[in-house]
């Protein structure tokens, strides 16, 4: 009987099993070792092997690469770099899980790169067949030159083969099938590989990449490595192209050895996915959860929106009455308090939207309507990979356009780039419920559905169809050849977690408020002190109209009305507004609201604030930013400003206007080129005004 | 006197603010935060 001692390490990444393998192999007697300084466990327990062998097993934090990034990592990388300490082992088994098997390819290869002899263990076999998944045992070997053992160490399946090839784990193939010298840069490799002559290649370029130094490495060594590391640019940039390459290697060998046929699956998974991503009941589906999220976004808002609102209402009124009186105070309680109000107002709504986005997104529910507009998209012209932008427009255009790099062909980007825009952003969210609660009724649809939360959906989608079918136009237009292909890996389903959900929205919340808020305060400034001060007129109002009602019976209250309204009209902003007010009155719009949409092209949300600011100027109606926006009368009709078709117009105006200049700069960035972005300015300005016109002349 | 002072010190702040923000923009400090400056 042998005496023989070997280490094997056990390396994979997280939850692959690899615990569970290690109690079975070691019968449960294994010690648990903490390492001075740093909290994580590295377990070590005694293995008889079927010669008589004793194995010391050592169970290694899980971890990707062995790129360290945490403590955990530097565990895994020192164990196996440190050959001169009593643990380096003879041996590492390195344990993948059946199905994630290219991720934890990439570990393996790399531990063969350290010319450490290595053997594959795919865990959770037995889930094979329930996911559809088949593999090419002989020629998985071939190419990866590795012995291949199939487990399952839930059901201790497998264990006594992996022990048997533990004991040959002499006759494993030294080879190394990824070359990491003969990809990249050859002179660079091999001067490294010359200078460091007692490493592996591979070692040295582990050894170079780490921030750390080493401390089992000499200090000759250490020189040369520092003089490698001169130039940290280069060096990141190799290891960006290692990835790419390692991850190119391993595609290439699982595209003849390793085959998922979801027709096959029946795991509770793939059963999920069947349903979800179904032609027709995935859309419809989609379209129920939709729904759900449009009704929720009104009905459980509307409590905390009118406590805000009325909350927002009195803060003015009661700073009016207690501070001196002056023009600072009134720029406080008729600028600012309602300025920032008309932003804060939406906070339940917004935070409501978000939480609905990140449940869908943890659960891994978003990847299959990423799967499902896949198809959509492609009759349309575009590529796949367009519908994460548009997607993540959903949020804000800015960072979804910069989602697009991602996009390789020309033409595919720059149509995505170019109808990103159109769909709905969470800035429009403020303008559409606004409008909707002015003139959208709150009744049910069968006794079940939100009217208004009815309009909102069909408001998204109206959105989402006008991107498309600006994509298929620009398509046709565009004459670019160019083909890219999608591949979106299904992410498992799983509960979502309360505390990242709740993170998630606090922080996207907070982003929108703070960054929004910052510049509707600065607007409200701006607009208060041009509606307070004007020319001649302005300063002579109250005489001009004492003078034109002296001779009519007219309350003290009516005529500090008429000399409010005379004064705004002949304000700065006023006098701006009727400027522009022939050009937009043709659209069901007066003069103030003109300038709402001159100054939410800096932002649209800031289209709310705008009105509230302007509302409350010299007005002494205290009521809440809805009721001041309710109980605005048109002097030429007499009915209601904001009537259904002045509403549905300015709801349509701003389905389609490219009112946001960050995102008109972000295109700039992204095309190099003013053209695009100015086609976007005009073009959908054009569209804008069109369709707001059509929808107020049929609805009038 | 004093209010219309802090009234002009405001407006001029809102305007610089703005100014900034929009038409005079500084260097990016890098990646993309939660807010890219699209509001």
């Amino acid at each position: 009987m042998s005496s023989k001692k070997i280490n094997i390490a056990l390396v994979g990444n997280p939850n692959t099993g690899k615990t569970s393998l290690f109690n079975q192999l070691t019968g449960m007697t294994q010690k648990v070792g903490n390492y001075p300084g740093i909290t994580v466990d590295k377990k070590q327990g005694g293995c008889k092997l079927p010669d008589g062998t004793l194995a010391q097993i050592t169970d290694l934090p899980g971890t990707y690469s062995i790129n360290p990034n945490s403590l955990d990592e530097s565990i895994v990388l020192e164990t196996l770099l440190d050959t001169d300490s009593k643990d380096y082992p003879d041996l590492v088994v390195v344990v993948a899980e059946v199905e994630n098997i290219k991720r934890n390819l990439f570990l393996f290869t790399q531990v063969q790169d350290l010319k450490i002899p290595a053997i594959l263990v795919i865990n959770m076999a037995d889930q094979m067949e329930r996911k559809g998944i088949s593999i090419d045992l002989k020629k998985l070997k071939e190419a990866l030159k590795t012995e291949i053992v199939l487990i399952s160490a839930r059901k201790k399946e497998g264990i006594e083969d992996l022990k048997q090839a533990i004991v040959n784990y002499q006759e494993v193939p030294r080879e190394i099938p990824f070359q990491i010298s003969g990809k990249i840069d050859v002179a660079y490799f091999n001067e490294l590989k010359n200078s460091l002559k007692e490493f592996p290649l591979y070692k040295s370029w582990l050894l170079l990449t780490q921030k750390q130094e080493a401390s089992f490495v000499s200090k000759t060594s250490r020189r040369i490595l520092a003089s490698f590391k001169k130039d940290p640019k280069k060096v990141k940039k190799y290891q960006h192209k290692e990835t790419i390459y390692r991850y190119k290697f391993i595609n290439d060998i699982l595209k003849r050895t390793y085959l998922v046929d979801p027709s096959k699956a029946k795991d509770l998974r793939s059963r999920l996915d069947k349903v979800l991503t179904h032609r027709v009941f995935g859309y419809v589906i989609f379209t129920g959860i939709l729904l759900l999220v449009f009704q929720s976004v009104f009905d459980w808002a509307s409590v905390p929106m009118d406590w805000i609102d009325g909350f927002f209402s009195n803060l003015s009124k009661t700073v009016k009455h207690s501070l001196p009186e002056g023009v600072l105070t009134n720029l406080i309680s008729e600028g600012i308090i309602p300025g920032i109000g008309g932003i804060v107002i939406f906070i339940p709504q917004i935070a409501i939207l978000f939480l609905f986005v990140a449940i869908l997104e943890e659960t891994g529910y978003m990847s299959r309507v990423v799967f499902l507009m896949d198809k959509i998209m492609r009759r349309y012209g575009m590529s796949g990979k367009s519908v994460i932008p548009l997607i993540s427009g959903t949020a804000c255009a800015i960072p979804a356009i910069m989602a697009t790099r991602n996009i390789a062909g020309w033409k595919d980007r720059l149509i995505t780039i170019l109808v990103t825009p159109f769909t709905t952003c969470s800035a429009r969210l403020p303008v559409y419920a606004i409008i909707i609660a002015l003139i959208i009724p709150e009744t049910r649809v069968f006794g079940l559905f939100s009217l208004q939360g009815l309009v909102l959906m069909a408001l998204y989608i109206l959105g989402f169809a006008a991107a498309l079918l600006a994509a298929y136009v620009l398509n046709k237009v565009l004459k670019v050849e160019s083909k890219t292909f999608f591949i979106v890996e299904m992410p498992n389903y799983k509960l979502p977690s309360v505390k990242n959900i709740f993170f998630e929205v606090v922080e996207k919340t907070k982003a929108f408020v703070l960054g929004a808020g910052k510049i509707i305060l600065a607007i409200s400034i701006v607009l208060w002190f041009l509606a307070s001060n004007g020319n001649r007129d302005f300063k002579n109002a109250t005489q001009q109209v004492t003078e034109q009602f002296s001779e009519s019976e007219i309350s003290e209250e009516a005529l500090d009305q008429k000399i409010a309204s005379y004064k705004l009209e002949h304000s700065y902003i006023g006098v701006m507004g009727k400027l522009i007010e022939p050009a937009i009155a043709p659209l069901g719009y007066d003069w103030k609201i003109g300038i709402a949409l001159i100054s939410s092209f800096a932002a649209r949300e800031v289209f709310v604030g705008t009105l509230s600011t302007i509302y409350s100027v010299g007005s002494d109606d205290e009521g809440t930013i809805k009721q001041r926006m309710a109980a605005e009368i048109n002097p030429v009709t007499q009915k209601k400003r904001f009537n259904f078709p002045a509403g549905m117009s300015l709801m349509v105006f701003y389905a389609f206007a490219m009112q946001c200049m960050g995102t008109l700069a972000i295109v700039k960035k992204e095309t190099k080129s003013w053209k695009w972005p100015m086609l976007q300015l005009v073009g959908m300005g054009l569209l804008a005004y069109v369709s707001a016109l059509i929808t107020f002349v049929l609805l009038k | 006197m004093l209010q219309e002072i802090l009234i002009y010190v405001s407006l001029g702040l809102a305007v610089l603010y703005l100014l900034r923000k929009f038409i005079f923009k500084g260097k990016s400090k890098g990646n993309c935060d939660a807010d890219c400056g699209c509001h």
